[in-house]
């Protein structure tokens, strides 16, 4: 094996401490602490693990943590009147609605509901717009990870030639634009591209973000290449259950020139970004420069 | 030359065809489609584009009102104009004309457009639902270049497309738009490296960057479509002055399967699909009238 394996939770720690201090520094100079609204419908097991997760990163970076439990079920009209609420409140300056909501809410209309300046997920429509055109935006926190580790990794990323495999709304399309954003080529591949291989090989960045476990093989990889795998799959293996990526890692980590381990990898810098959107959110709520290097 | 000529002229009547029977039947049930036009300051710049969409709006069966303000005009003067327009049950587009005075920025104007009556498709949750892939209300050339390509005999799905420029308004949405019917897209730009690799991988190239002669027929796949979005003013060895678009227009039609003639291509596909959004956009706000006021309806 040749890669450098990119420490993603090393990496994470650190956004994590930056954004610590930033927050000290608003407490001291300016009197305020940024909050951060997390909103949980219902009793979904998962759900409830992440949104207590969250909580504790909220606390231990010195920020606010405001934590809003509504019954499984909860009518619209109820959510609505809380973000509503949220959306009000000058303590709080980033709101998440924890996904996936029950079946009889309409999340996209839920999202839409919350002030695109504290939309800290980045999903609002608007965000998406504006990102998509380039405009100051609140981005979505997986891909907005990805950025800053491949920033870390590469220095400048203009020029280069980007693959992104997988369109979803909340990596593949938000990435495709971050890296457009810093000028790289942008390739996205997906289920009905013909040859996967031959566009992967020419990619000298490759961010993996489809779902299928271990999918992109070294072959698949140019040799020197950075791979980022942001794939998280639950598989069985000799009668064990284990966490595997999109990339199949032995293989890849052989040709690769840096790859991020799952876990370990793009995994533990998505609760360090929504924090780090909860910081810029503040700053820019109260007319503050944005910290550095926190936000695309 | 052995590449099929793409008639945007012909497309383009079609599509007004269409939008003339659509505007029609919106009128018959008392919500005739109508544009506003917005310019300021100087009207020579953009007299042209307004006098086509006049054209093209009557032809369609659309109103249209063009209004021209002072260029002292300020931008929350600018922006109160708008409120007014988006209240006024009788507007159901604005188009914005560019270019604008210096101290008025358009993407706050674009800003200002309610989602429902953007049929420039510029305000960002236009954008945000291109790229969510809900096609309401497109930016308009960058749809008409697509528009264009659907009516090729190619399959959209695993196609393999390259995007050349990758302005906000036409060459990223022009990338998700063909990312949502299914091809691989790859945007290049200034800063890419070889253009000619990736244009030469793919089966339909657009091109938009305002750079005469950028794409030579030895960047083209043979077979491939291309697209001609540029459009530039070009003198010759006459002084005559000319329009031309991206391409290098002979090079390229010997090795192309089809291509767009700059100009007839996608200019007038881009003012049918101006008039198209216009109708699109009455039909939303009819739907959304009735679902809010007249529900027994």
């Amino acid at each position: 094996m040749t890669a450098k394996v990119i420490d993603g939770k090393a990496f994470a720690a650190n956004v994590r401490a930056r954004v610590a201090e930033h927050v000290a520094r608003l407490k001291e100079e300016n009197g305020l602490v940024p909050g951060l609204a997390v909103v949980l419908v219902g009793e979904d097991p998962a759900s409830k693990v992440y949104v207590k997760n969250k909580h504790a990163s909220t606390i231990e970076v010195g920020m606010a943590s405001f934590e809003h439990r509504l019954p499984t079920e909860a009518g619209e009209a109820e959510l609505l009147a809380l973000i509503d609420k949220l959306n009000a409140d000058p303590a709080v300056h980033g709101i998440l609605v924890q996904l996936p909501l029950p079946g009889h809410l309409n999340s996209e209309l839920v999202i839409n509901r919350i002030d695109p300046a504290k939309d800290v997920d980045g999903f609002h429509i608007s965000n998406v717009g504006l990102l998509g055109t380039g405009q100051k935006s609140m981005v979505p926190c997986t891909p907005l990870g990805c950025l800053m580790m491949l920033r870390d990794h590469h220095g400048k990323l203009a020029g280069l030639n980007a693959v992104v495999v997988g369109r979803s709304n909340i990596v593949g399309k938000p990435m495709a634009q971050l890296l457009l954003g810093d000028s790289c080529t942008v390739t996205i591949a997906h289920s009905r591209t013909k040859d996967l291989a031959e566009v992967c090989r020419r990619a000298d960045i490759l961010v993996a973000a489809v779902g299928r476990p271990e999918m992109i093989t070294g072959e698949m990889v140019k040799p020197g290449a950075t791979v980022i795998d942001v794939g998280i799959n639950r598989i069985e293996r000799a009668g064990k259950a284990r966490l595997v990526g999109d990339v199949h890692y032995e293989s890849a980590a052989a040709v690769a020139g840096a790859i991020t381990p799952v876990p370990g990898g793009v995994g533990p810098m998505t609760i360090a970004c929504l924090l780090a959107n909860t910081l810029t959110a503040c700053c820019r709520a109260n007319g503050l420069a944005e910290p550095e290097g926190l936000t695309a | 030359m052995t590449a099929t000529l793409i008639d945007g002229k012909a497309i383009a009547a079609r599509m007004r065809d269409e939008t003339r029977a659509e505007a029609g039947r919106l009128t018959a049930l008392g919500w005739a489609p109508r544009l506003v036009s917005i310019s300021v300051g100087d009207v020579a710049a953009a007299e042209l584009y307004v006098r086509n969409q006049q054209k093209s709006a009557e032809a369609a069966g659309v109103g249209f009102e063009a209004r021209n303000y002072p260029e002292s005009i300020s931008l929350e003067q600018l922006q109160g104009v708008l409120a007014g327009l988006n209240a006024d049950p009788r507007v159901n587009g604005i188009i914005i004309q560019r270019p604008l005075p210096a101290h008025i920025p358009v993407k706050a104007l674009q800003k200002a457009v309610h989602p429902m009556k953007d049929v420039e498709g510029m305000h960002p949750s236009s954008i945000g639902n291109i790229v969510y892939n809900d096609l309401t209300l497109g930016p308009c050339t960058a749809v008409a270049a697509v528009e264009i390509l659907k009516t090729l005999p190619l399959k959209m799905e695993g196609l393999d497309v390259c995007v050349i420029g990758h302005s906000e308004i036409v060459g990223k949405p022009i990338a998700f738009l063909m990312m949502g019917l299914g091809a691989t897209v790859t945007v290049c730009h200034h800063m890419t490296r070889q253009v000619a690799v990736h244009s030469r991988a793919a089966d339909a190239v657009f091109v938009a960057v305002g750079k005469p002669g950028l794409v030579r027929g030895e960047m083209l796949k043979p077979g491939a479509a291309l697209i001609d979005i540029g459009i530039n003013r070009i003198a010759d060895s006459d002084g005559n002055t000319r329009t031309v678009g991206d391409a290098e227009f002979a090079s390229c039609a010997e090795v192309a399967g089809w291509i767009t003639p700059v100009p007839g291509g996608v200019g007038p596909v881009t003012v049918a699909i101006l008039m198209k959004n216009a109708v699109l956009a009455t039909q939303l706000q009819m739907e959304h009238y009735r679902t809010a006021f007249a529900a027994a309806v």
